[in-house]
């Protein structure tokens, strides 16, 4: 038990760090759903159910600029496909556990826990014996890394719901001239520019960016949803043409 | 929009992205990810981020209006450079807010 309890707190412990970025972004959103007309208990509802930033922030702005259902939909769910790949990434190690531990840590898998965690499965293989080349895992009766899982997971879930509720409390004292809700694109920005640095993310920004421009008189902002695909489109191309001139 | 139109899209959201989260380690646990679907998921970021940055700067309604006199535009454009300089993104967010309150200082104050 005591391991458990300690890889727990160990989680929680290593988590902390992250919630000087993590945060603004809560305060922010609750700010801005506010400003955007949302009722504070379906906001506050909003960071329980959806408990993505990115994604709650797309709401957030869409809605702002009068964005129907069907496109935010759309766009808030398709940026979450990221997730898809931190699955995969933490499968192999959390297959064995049971039903509802699976569904329990699936829900807390974000951006900033999965950083965490995945740096505590990664490294305890690392740190096998060194008689073996492959990186051996815990037997699964000794392996309790899912509390330490368990751990980021949490934290970042209180401090996320905490930071929406007092963005919440404190949006509607928030004058709009303040313009607080300019925060948002500009979180979207050095987040995009964190991004360059991948391979086809170029092509894919410029594309996406154009094509957002380019189709803006479609109704309901659906022009976004063209954008955002054939932004993706054009990433994968791009990507596949430089593996192909790699290759030659 | 109302509360109940809302709340129904906020749970298809949240669904939605429950599964990607639960779908390699619940529904398709002993399966791998397709590589086609991994290499579109690492496009989604960018691809998002950019179609919203380009509509919030350069549309209004539906209209595409590139108003140069805009401290919205210069403080972005400002920010952007922040953050590609320092990939920090607290800093990024600073400085653009701080150039959007002294552009708009500044044109308040008829200095233009």
């Amino acid at each position: 038990m005591a391991s458990r309890s300690r890889e727990f707190l160990t989680g929680c412990r290593d988590e902390l760090p992250l919630q000087f970025g993590c945060i603004p972004f809560g305060l922010l959103y609750g700010i801005a759903a506010i400003n955007a007309g949302i009722s504070p208990w379906l906001a506050q509802l909003g960071s329980a159910i959806v408990f993505a930033g990115a994604s709650q922030l797309v709401i957030v702005q869409m809605l702002t600029a009068g964005a129907a259902a069907l496109p935010i939909g759309t766009t808030s769910s398709v940026i979450n496909l990221r997730h898809l790949l931190y699955s995969a990434s933490v499968a192999p190690y959390v297959r064995h556990l049971s039903r509802p531990w699976r569904l329990l840590l699936a829900y807390l898998l974000t951006d900033e826990a999965y950083a965490v965690a995945i740096l505590r499965y990664q490294k305890s293989a690392v740190n096998a014996p060194a008689s073996t080349d492959e990186p051996t895992d815990p037997p699964p009766s000794q392996d309790f890394r899912h509390w330490y899982f368990l751990g980021c997971g949490f934290t970042l879930w209180f401090f996320w719901q905490l930071s929406s509720a007092i963005g919440i409390f404190f949006g509607a004292t928030i004058p709009p001239e303040w313009d607080i809700d300019f925060a948002v694109p500009l979180t979207f920005i050095a987040l995009l520019a964190l991004l360059m640095r991948q391979q086809g993310a170029a092509t894919t920004a410029v594309v996406a960016g154009l094509a957002a421009l380019a189709f803006a008189s479609l109704p309901y902002k659906l022009g976004l949803v063209v954008a955002i695909m054939l932004g993706l489109f054009a990433g994968v191309w791009a990507s596949k043409k430089t593996q192909a001139t790699n290759r030659e | 929009m109302s509360d109940t139109e809302l709340l129904v899209l906020m749970l298809v959201v949240g669904g939605i992205t429950f599964l990607y989260r639960y779908a390699m380690i619940g529904l398709f646990a002993h399966r791998e990810l397709p590589h086609w679907l991994a290499r579109l998921c690492q496009f989604v970021a960018p691809a998002s981020f950019a179609a919203l940055i380009a509509s919030t700067l350069f549309v209004t309604g539906h209209d595409v209006h590139v108003d140069m006199s805009s401290p919205k535009l210069w403080a972005a454009c400002v920010a952007g450079l922040v953050a590609w300089k320092t990939g920090n993104v607290l800093a990024t967010i600073a400085t653009g807010m701080v150039i959007l309150y002294a552009l708009k200082w500044l044109l308040s104050a008829n200095l233009f």
